[in-house]
């Protein structure tokens, strides 16, 4: 398994993509083992702003965090309630988490 | 779906829960942590305590026997694996809050009784609803009822309790994050196991949705009894009052029990309408007259 959930990004290949890429560290999310931790935080509710390099998990309400940000088409895995999503415009020029079954 | 399916390993259950967020703690809390002086000395307090405990143990007690019933009735050795996973989460669960009864001052003996007077005769028939589809081997409905129904609503009733008791009640609050993290598995595995058996099987559709609309109306009836003239409903004291107890934008604290009673529903089963249609369902609303 890729240690970035959002790792599995269509098109991405390192750094040469143009995206802007972040640097994770543990924020206290211990729902997962300790190696995955950086990639996942708990979300603060509606007033909770996401940043470019993070995705709201519909199913269980993590966010699900990447080195890199995020782009439609991406495929992201949250560990917490083992869903699988890709990454699709909301309509208003933002970005969503849509679960793929 | 067979990759899918492949996450739901013991070896993986146990990474992630008693090695990992439950190593070293106590009936679910940290060692050490007590009820606040605050709930023990006051005899309204430590009684609405009980009362909103009783609710997580009747709860839990019927996600324990679904769960365990539900292994048998699983089509394949995967779920049947995952479900005997969640059958120890919900005996822990029943575990863990049966434990704050006790912390609480219930005596043992006394447990059984204590439940009877207290527990919500809506919450008993909500999860009738739910043992009678369990009891009939009905795999597909019975993990419709367990994990998007009963799970989709103790998952927001439990962050909301945890928002709650976060400042004034540590150890409650840590007590409700594990239980948290182990919800998330169990919508999970709702969403992702049922989504393609729904699609597999069309004719089901209209007696499941009968059975979300049965166990949405008595689910109503509890909070509406739960908030109803409650000057405690989440269990988070007026002592709480100017801590940071904020959930959905809304300031606890300073709530009152309709407003939180609104809050809950709301987001219950708006949440509900998003699960059900992204496993081909249709939220039905009950008729509450």
């Amino acid at each position: 398994m890729t240690q970035d959930p959002g790792a599995d990004s269509a098109g991405a290949s390192g750094s040469s993509d143009g995206r802007r890429r972040y640097e994770l560290e543990d924020v206290g999310f211990r729902e997962v083992p300790k190696r995955w931790r950086k990639f996942y935080r708990h979300w603060g509710g509606p007033t909770d702003e996401l940043a470019p390099n993070e995705m709201l998990c519909p199913v269980c309400k993590v966010i699900v965090r990447s080195v890199r940000e995020f782009r439609e088409g991406d495929r992201l895995y949250c560990m917490p309630c083992m869903t699988r999503m890709v990454v699709v415009s909301d309509g208003n020029g933002g970005l969503i988490a849509q679960v793929v079954f | 779906m067979a990759e899918f399916l492949s996450q739901y390993s013991i070896q993986r259950w146990l990474e992630a829960c008693p090695q990992g967020y439950l190593e070293d703690t106590v009936y679910g809390h940290e060692a050490g942590e007590s009820e606040p002086e605050t709930v023990m000395m006051d005899e309204a307090q430590r009684e609405a305590a009980i009362r909103t405990t009783t609710q997580l143990v009747v709860g839990e007690r019927a996600a324990l026997a679904a769960s365990s019933g539900l292994v048998n009735a699983a089509p394949d050795y995967a779920s049947k694996q995952f479900l005997a996973t969640q059958t120890l989460d919900e005996a822990r669960h029943v575990e863990i809050f049966t434990q704050r009864m006790y912390d609480l001052g219930v005596k043992k003996d006394d447990l059984e009784s204590t439940l009877s007077q207290f527990a919500n005769p809506n919450l008993i028939k909500f999860a009738e609803v739910l043992l009678e589809k369990v009891e009939a081997k009905d795999f597909i409905a019975g993990v419709v009822g367990q994990n998007i129904v009963l799970e989709g609503m103790a998952f927001t009733v439990f962050e909301m309790m945890e928002a709650g008791a976060r400042d004034y009640n540590p150890k409650f609050a840590h007590t409700l994050q594990g239980t948290i993290a182990d919800e998330r598995r169990h919508v999970g595995f709702g969403e992702n196991r049922i989504g393609s058996l729904i699609k597999e099987n069309p004719e089901k559709r209209p007696e499941i949705e009968k059975m979300q609309r049965d166990m949405t109306y008595f689910m109503l009836a509890t909070f509406a009894d739960s908030f109803s003239g409650n000057p405690d409903p989440i269990d988070a004291p007026a002592e709480a009052e100017g801590a940071s107890v904020e959930w959905q934008g809304v300031n606890l604290a300073t709530a009152t029990p309709e407003e939180m009673e609104a809050l809950l529903a709301g987001t219950v089963l708006g949440e509900f309408k998003t699960r059900l249609a992204r496993i081909g369902l249709e939220y039905q609303s009950p008729s509450m007259g």
